[in-house]
């Protein structure tokens, strides 16, 4: 091996190890995302229709969620995290609203933003009716506010 | 009892601190003292030009840092048992309610002190040329500290600090194109949960304070190499004098296990100059940067110790006796235990934070992450844009009034967010007592 081919191999072996740390190094950032995720299911059964009184929607705060049940229109289900920075909203039954309060957010009833600073109004999600009888909730299914599930009690 | 002579004098090399080699050698044969020089310049220690906030802040994070060691004792990062420990180092653990109080008013009293020696720093105009970078070091720490204060109020587990680390993150998420990675990296999952919390355990006991460590190390080191603590403004002689301006003269630099040659008062005759040794380690061409020993000697220049350490001990002394005293009146306050179901109204973070709160209310991106960027930006780049090369306050009007009015909107945020702000965010002044709301 000639000195020119020394040098020359040898700038590529650098060349590779230092490569070689690069990808250690990224890695290790993957290494920082959870691959799996104990976290509780975004599909669950809230329970029978019946349960659910008419009127005011029912916050269930564990799931983070408010259910709103109409006599002619039937069932739908909003989130009630907020879309500012995650707080949870409160239903004002005095003005029919919803009430951020970390800083300030209003939604009106159909979930749209009437006072900022939310960038955009709250979400609402898909419910189906199990064949038990039970309402499931998919928090991964996003549907407009005009979705309504109607059901036979 | 000449056993004992010689393993102390194994351990203690030095002189008697009688003589003057003695101080020196206190200084530079000690690994933990000789971050300072053997002699400083007395005006700079004077309380009206630091006030001494840099050494208060060094002083309150290592007592954070004990104090924090302690509580670990008695911490366990998981959200059932975390709040459980706080109640029992309040109620059941000896001494464990003061040491909390001292660790929370502590970290409180460094974000105060950190900013206020900002103010100073930027007041005396000792970020000019050539501090420039150190200015920098000092932003950053400002910024870890206020990163330890965000990671280490979570650690309660109640409700501030579910509620916080629930509206912090939504914030990092509203960074552009990484903002859902952050927000993940940090919950180390999707929810605020056992996931979030260890992870904000890590960064509060182990990476950031580590991070404190390594840029106090080089705020310290880059203050001796710049030429030692700034001179007050006072003693300016001239504009050209606190500019620590290139010496027109190449200067032989002398290093080495003697401490640098004493100067000559004018008239006087060094007695102990016969006794100097003085290693020289190297000698180079070439000029330095700029002129680290000075040629004459200031007419202030005394030894360190015991002018110096004095100062310094006292200063620890009264800061540590300050947050003791504030800790046995005042306790830390810890509220509900978390509940992810029910967000408190209002819910505000500590009133550090009460500003960026104020912002975002406004709007979260705004606010939260393009705001905040610019004035990190425009603090980080202040030494390199102020070109004025004048200490004096007269002669920096314009600068004084742009930094005065940054510090105090910030001020008026904070004030707004933590007076003015009642149930649902509502402007509501401190006299009005609002009810019917939980």
């Amino acid at each position: 091996m000639n000195r020119r081919a020394f040098f020359s191999w040898s700038v590529a072996g650098l060349a590779a190890i230092w490569a070689a740390v690069g990808v250690s190094l990224g890695a290790a950032a993957r290494f920082l995302m959870p691959s799996v995720f104990y976290e509780p299911p975004q599909t669950f059964k809230i329970g029978n229709p019946g349960d659910f009184s008419f009127g005011a929607p029912t916050l269930l705060p564990d799931e983070k969620i408010f259910v709103f049940r109409d006599q002619e229109k039937g069932f739908a289900v909003a989130s009630a995290v907020c879309t500012h920075l995650g707080c949870t909203v409160q239903w004002f039954s005095s003005d029919d609203r919803f009430h951020c309060p970390c800083h300030g957010s209003i939604f009106g009833t159909n979930g749209e933003v009437a006072h900022g600073p939310a960038p955009r109004g709250l979400e609402w999600f898909e419910v189906t009716q199990a064949r038990d009888g039970q309402l499931n909730v998919d928090k991964t299914r996003i549907v407009p506010a005009s979705y309504r599930l109607m059901v036979k009690v | 009892m000449n056993k004992l002579q010689e393993v102390y004098r194994s351990i203690v090399r030095r002189d008697p601190l009688s003589t003057e080699k003695g101080k020196a050698e206190l200084v530079f044969l000690n690994v933990w003292l000789h971050i300072h020089p053997v002699k400083v310049k007395q005006e700079n220690f004077k309380v009206r030009h630091t006030f001494y906030l840099g050494f208060i802040s060094f002083y309150l994070f290592l007592i954070l840092v004990g104090t924090g060691v302690a509580l670990m004792f008695y911490y366990r990062p998981y959200p059932a048992q975390a709040y459980q420990d706080m109640k029992d180092l309040q109620f059941v653990v000896f001494l464990g309610s003061f040491l909390r109080n001292v660790h929370r008013w502590a970290a409180h009293g460094m974000v105060v002190c950190v900013v206020l020696h900002l103010c100073r720093v930027f007041y005396t105009g000792s970020y000019k040329k050539p501090r420039q970078f150190n200015w920098v070091v000092g932003v950053i720490l400002m910024l870890l500290t206020l990163g330890l204060s965000f990671t280490g109020y979570l650690l309660p587990w109640d409700q501030l600090a579910f509620w916080a680390i629930t509206v912090g993150t939504n914030i990092g998420g509203y960074a552009p194109l990484v903002g859902a990675k952050i927000k993940e990296i940090l919950l180390g999952g999707h929810n605020v949960a056992e996931g979030a919390l260890i992870r904000f355990y890590v960064l509060h006991v182990v990476v950031l304070p580590s991070l404190v460590v390594l840029f106090t190390m080089v705020h310290f080191w880059r203050i001796r190499k710049d030429g030692g603590l700034s001179r007050p403004v006072w003693k300016l002689e001239g504009e050209a004098a606190g500019q620590n301006a290139p010496m027109s003269q190449p200067l032989v630099q002398i290093g080495g296990a003697a401490a640098p040659p004493a100067p000559l008062r004018k008239g006087t005759v060094a007695a102990a100059s016969k006794d100097k040794t003085y290693g020289l380690m190297e000698v180079v061409t070439g000029k330095p940067l700029f002129e680290t020993i000075g040629p004459e000697e200031s007419d202030d220049e005394v030894f360190s110790f015991p002018y110096a350490f004095y100062r310094e001990t006292i200063a620890f002394l009264v800061t540590l006796i300050s947050v003791m005293a504030v800790s046995l009146i005042w306790n830390a306050p810890l509220e509900e235990l978390a509940n992810p179901a029910k967000t408190p109204n209002p819910a505000k973070a500590p009133w550090y934070f009460l500003g960026l709160q104020e912002l975002v209310s406004h709007s979260a991106f705004l606010g939260g992450v393009l705001a905040p960027t610019l004035m990190v930006g425009a603090l980080l780049a202040i030494p390199y844009f102020d070109k004025n090369p004048s200490r004096r306050l007269a002669s920096r009007k314009r600068a004084i009034w742009v930094f005065t009015a940054f510090m105090v909107v910030n001020f008026v945020l904070i004030v707004v967010g933590t007076y003015f702000r009642g149930p649902g965010w509502a402007l509501t002044p401190p006299w009005v007592h609002v009810t019917g709301h939980e």
